[in-house]
């Protein structure tokens, strides 16, 4: 990092004027406090402050607290919060289908986003347009990528049944959303990947664009095979980009939100806990209850982020 | 060992191509069909009698529908061309002085916005729900911009902080000693030069704040201020919409942050890139 004071900068030797009246006038500077940079943070500070840390402390604090605002007054109820959602069963299943949300969609992203970032990690005609199109769906509204999804996910005018059906795979159209709770939960998430992948790779590819290429021609050199290239040396290198990648995913799967309330709505087939926080909050008004549960997401998304990192990272180092 | 590359290359290729722009085509294939087509099975490939009349009954209809999808293309608009105008100038200002001068309690600031990056979005949204709801601010465009502008400016600041960083210091070096004062430099030399990374800002910013659903569904109540995600969203849970309009609606909903994704898409990866590695 480099940093400097624009203040300590050397007057040019020209215009130096005579010795003692110099230090006179740098000492007396040096005096006087500084306000420039305060005025340029103190915008930044009132919104961190006010609208990121003070919130974030009141979901903690008030966790524990009794805070329904139709029905006060409010007040402290130790643990009690924790103990409802923990006797709730549609947390309980809300818990089952985040966590089958983050596993498909951590492993796809990753292995996709893997895939993606060796096709384009060397340079050819196109390669600039290819990542155009692969940025795309990274750029769009979840919710409107669930609308497009629903028309392919569609039990009466969806392109899957159609095409299954003309390749004969299937004798009649099926029900893909809402039936079937893992198959439900798969294809909302392919949603969510599709959104995600491109981040991923554009992540990994980053790292694979530090790796010098005179590695692969020495491992071509003596003989090693494509397959026996990446595994040696493209994976291990991009180790790095490959736990960033990971941890975005961490963070967007965990959080899930616009994809299952736009393709399944409230059905409890597919519902995430952020789902339930919104419900829990929103709809019965309970927000000591939606505290809590906004607090143990965010502590299990820095818990499984943390733990990704210490398992995926290396520094790698050329 | 070349053209064993070259063919895993282009399966790659056709892989990317497909998987970005399948799901796209259908919205847009469906979009320009009539409602009764698009009920047909099997299902048409290419629309057979292409129609604007979808996206001609979004835009100039006179239904309730329609007027919603209006209003709320407007909000959107506002909403995210104002948070993005006053995050990229705050986060500018304090990227600067991150960058560039040593100040009493800079760490611990800077380590502060670090913070708030790492957790989740969400988990603010209930409290903050309830310190619009004591100002007032609930269903007003200044309660949500407020909410966009705190949700995008740690990022913001991070990827110009390490975007100024970057910039090599002589210029403004020069530019001190011919006496021009700090802010001089933060506008004549420094700004100019930081372009690109203002740029990628910007853009991300301005994609950040288009794709926002579940804040607005909860901070905006009524079409004086929901932006056209909810509209769209709320058209879905109704049945009675003909998916042909509805699919008019997602390609009229994602049209903007596509152009934007497809023109600028190299300041979307340098801003990426600079503001999750390093």
């Amino acid at each position: 990092m480099t940093t400097f004071e624009l203040r300590n900068a050397e007057p040019p030797s020209g215009s130096t004027p005579a010795d003692g009246s110099a230090r006179t006038k740098v000492m007396r500077r040096h005096r006087r406090f500084d306000f420039l940079p305060y005025v340029l943070v103190t915008p930044l500070t009132l919104f961190i402050v006010g609208l990121a840390l003070i919130p974030a402390t009141f979901t903690v604090v008030q966790s524990f607290y009794r805070v329904q605002p139709l029905d006060p007054p409010n007040r402290f109820t130790g643990l009690n919060n924790f103990r409802r959602l923990f006797n709730d069963n549609a947390i309980h299943s809300s818990i089952g289908n985040t966590a089958l949300y983050v596993l498909i969609g951590v492993t796809l992203s990753t292995v996709l986003g893997i895939a993606m970032a060796v096709t384009l990690q060397h340079k050819f005609a196109g390669r600039s347009i290819l990542i155009a199109v692969l940025i795309l769906p990274w750029a769009l509204p979840g919710v409107v990528e669930g609308i497009v999804w629903s028309g392919i996910w569609d039990s009466n005018t969806g392109a899957l049944n159609s095409l299954l059906t003309s390749l004969h795979f299937i004798d009649h159209y099926q029900v893909f959303l809402g039936q079937h709770r893992i198959l439900t939960i798969a294809a909302i998430e392919l949603v969510q990947v599709w959104q995600i992948t491109p981040l991923s790779a554009l992540l990994v590819l980053a790292a694979l664009q530090n790796i010098p290429g005179d590695l692969y021609e020495a491992a071509y050199i003596d003989g090693c095979s494509p397959w026996s290239v990446f595994r040696r040396i493209t994976l291990p290198l991009a180790r790095p980009g490959i736990a960033i990648a990971m941890v975005q995913a961490v963070i967007a799967t965990l959080n899930i939100f616009d994809q299952p309330y736009v393709l399944n709505g409230a059905a409890p087939t597919a519902a995430s806990l952020t789902m339930q926080t919104y419900f829990i909050s929103f709809q019965n008004l309970d927000f000591g209850e939606g505290y809590a549960l906004s607090l143990l997401i965010t502590v299990v998304t820095l818990a499984v982020s943390l733990g990704v990192v210490k398992l995926v990272y290396r520094p790698v180092e050329f | 060992m070349k053209q064993r590359k070259s063919w895993i290359r282009a399966v790659g290729i056709f892989f990317i191509s497909i998987w970005s722009l399948a799901p796209l085509y259908w919205a847009l294939n469906t979009s320009l069909q009539t409602e009764a087509q698009v009920g047909s099975k099997p299902a048409h490939f290419l629309p057979p009698t292409p129609t604007l009349s979808n996206y001609r009954s979004l835009l100039s209809g006179a239904g309730e529908l329609q007027g919603a999808i209006r209003r709320s293309t407007a909000n959107i608009f506002i909403e995210c061309s104002i948070a993005t105008i006053v995050t990229v100038t705050l986060s500018t200002l304090a990227a600067y002085a991150f960058a560039r001068i040593k100040f009493r309690g800079r760490h611990i600031l800077f380590y502060a916005v670090l913070f708030t990056m790492a957790f989740p979005a969400y988990t603010t949204l209930i409290p903050l729900y309830r310190i619009l709801t004591t100002f007032g601010l609930v269903n007003t465009y200044t309660g949500i911009i407020l909410v966009y502008v705190s949700g995008f400016l740690p990022l913001a600041t991070w990827i110009l902080y390490n975007y100024m960083s970057s910039l090599p210091i002589a210029i403004e070096e020069a530019g001190q000693v011919d006496g021009a004062n700090r802010m001089q430099v933060l506008w004549h030399l420094v700004l100019p030069l930081a372009r690109p990374g203002i740029i990628s800002t910007a853009i991300i910013t301005f994609l950040f704040a288009w794709a926002q659903f579940l804040f607005p569904l909860v901070l905006s109540s009524d079409l004086s201020t929901q932006p056209l995600t909810v509209v769209i969203a709320a058209m879905q849970g109704r049945h009675l919409i003909p998916f042909s309009l509805l699919s008019a609606a997602g390609i009229f909903a994602i049209g903007v942050p596509a152009m934007i994704a497809v023109t600028l898409n190299r300041y979307i990866v340098s801003g990426l890139i600079t503001g999750s590695v390093k």
